[in-house]
């Protein structure tokens, strides 16, 4: 009974805690594809050559091999593209939403989903201004939002920083790769 | 018969009840969210937990990368797509099925307690332990071989519900009906 106990109470301090919203997927399209009144969906199933080309860059690829794009347009006038990424970590998943401007750098950066147990980290990151870090960033540049925030943060919200950074590289490295 | 729950003492018998109530409590939850975020039909399941994207049946990269356009809604870009790709069932693999273990085990301890055949009690425990191998077993069938196993893991589901069931239903009448 003693191990049954022990047992139950492990697997419950396991447990990845639930989803939250941070920020709802229509007010991310809304803040990252600003004036666009039409959307389109661009879906890439990537070839094994592709993914490998994507692993190659950043060590990364779409598990299912899938990466999608959402384009917004004003007049037919491509206004920015979204991509909407999910990083992994031990305590659950982190969905971020990245929008880009027509000329291809990012216009902004936001954190759509988390678990209740990362939420006050990311908003302690948040708070110290890590998205702004990215704005305005080329696709090619590496993101160095959490080294800038670091310092002024306390280590988890710094990790949090750091799998954002992460999110944001994968999403530059798609868009870099496969968008035009 | 290792201890009878008919005559076991008021303190366990509040104990089992407790854990049934609260067991079947989360279970109702627990099949709410499947509704949510699954669907109860083998192509929901299947859609959730198969190759991603529209391109369903593909199960293999293809030779060169495939680009599709289409256009959305806000609504649609909005909608929640919870699609469980293979690293996030690789977390859900590792979180849940511990958890599944210690209630299949929790029942089983009352299963070992109730009046019925020997045979019987065998057949209950390894209903119990089947239900959430089969829905593992049929996720990742599903995702790996044919979304046709989609229907293991809708087997699994019922399997849960049912071994529950049982125990809960013969549980409290054995330990609460009137003794003459």
């Amino acid at each position: 009974m003693k191990t049954l106990v022990l047992g139950a109470l492990t697997a419950a301090l396991l447990h990845i805690t639930p989803t939250v919203i941070l920020v709802k997927r229509q007010d991310a399209v809304a803040r990252l594809l600003p004036g666009a009144d039409k959307f389109a969906a661009r879906e890439l199933h990537l070839s094994s050559a592709d993914s490998r080309r994507l692993h190659d860059a950043v060590g990364w690829e779409p598990p299912d091999g899938v990466v999608m794009f959402y384009i917004g347009k004003h007049q037919d006038q491509v206004t920015g593209a979204l991509i909407f990424m999910r990083v992994d970590c031990q305590h659950g998943p982190i969905e971020l939403a990245i929008g880009y401007d027509p000329r291809g750098t990012i216009r902004g950066v936001e954190v759509t989903k988390a678990t209740v147990e990362m939420k006050p980290w990311i908003v302690e990151a948040l708070g110290a201004g890590l998205t702004n870090e990215y704005r305005g960033s080329a696709v090619a540049q590496a993101p160095r939002g959490a080294e800038k925030v670091k310092p002024r943060i306390g280590a988890m919200p710094g990790y949090m920083a750091e799998l954002i950074d992460k999110g944001v590289m994968h999403a530059n490295a798609a868009y870099r790769l496969f968008y035009r | 018969m290792l201890y009878d729950l008919r005559h076991s003492d008021l303190r366990v018998r509040w104990l089992v009840t407790l854990l049934l109530a609260t067991l079947g409590t989360s279970y109702l939850f627990g099949a709410w969210m499947v509704g949510l975020y699954a669907g109860f039909s083998p192509r929901k399941v299947a859609e959730t937990y198969g190759p991603s994207g529209e391109m369903m049946p593909m199960q293999m990269p293809p030779d060169t990368t495939v680009v599709t356009e289409r256009p959305v809604s806000m609504a649609e870009m909005s909608e929640e797509q919870h699609h469980v790709d293979r690293d996030l069932l690789v977390q859900d693999t590792h979180v849940h099925m511990p958890m599944y273990a210690v209630i299949a085990a929790a029942l089983s301890v009352i299963v070992l307690g109730l009046n019925i055949s020997r045979s019987s009690g065998l057949a209950l425990i390894a209903l119990l332990f089947a239900a959430p191998w089969l829905d593992f077993a049929g996720m990742w069938l599903t995702k790996l071989a044919s979304p046709r196993f989609a229907i293991v893991t809708l087997a699994g589901g019922w399997a849960m519900a049912l071994g529950y069931t049982i125990v809960a239903v013969v549980a409290t009448y054995q330990m609460w009906r009137r003794k003459s």
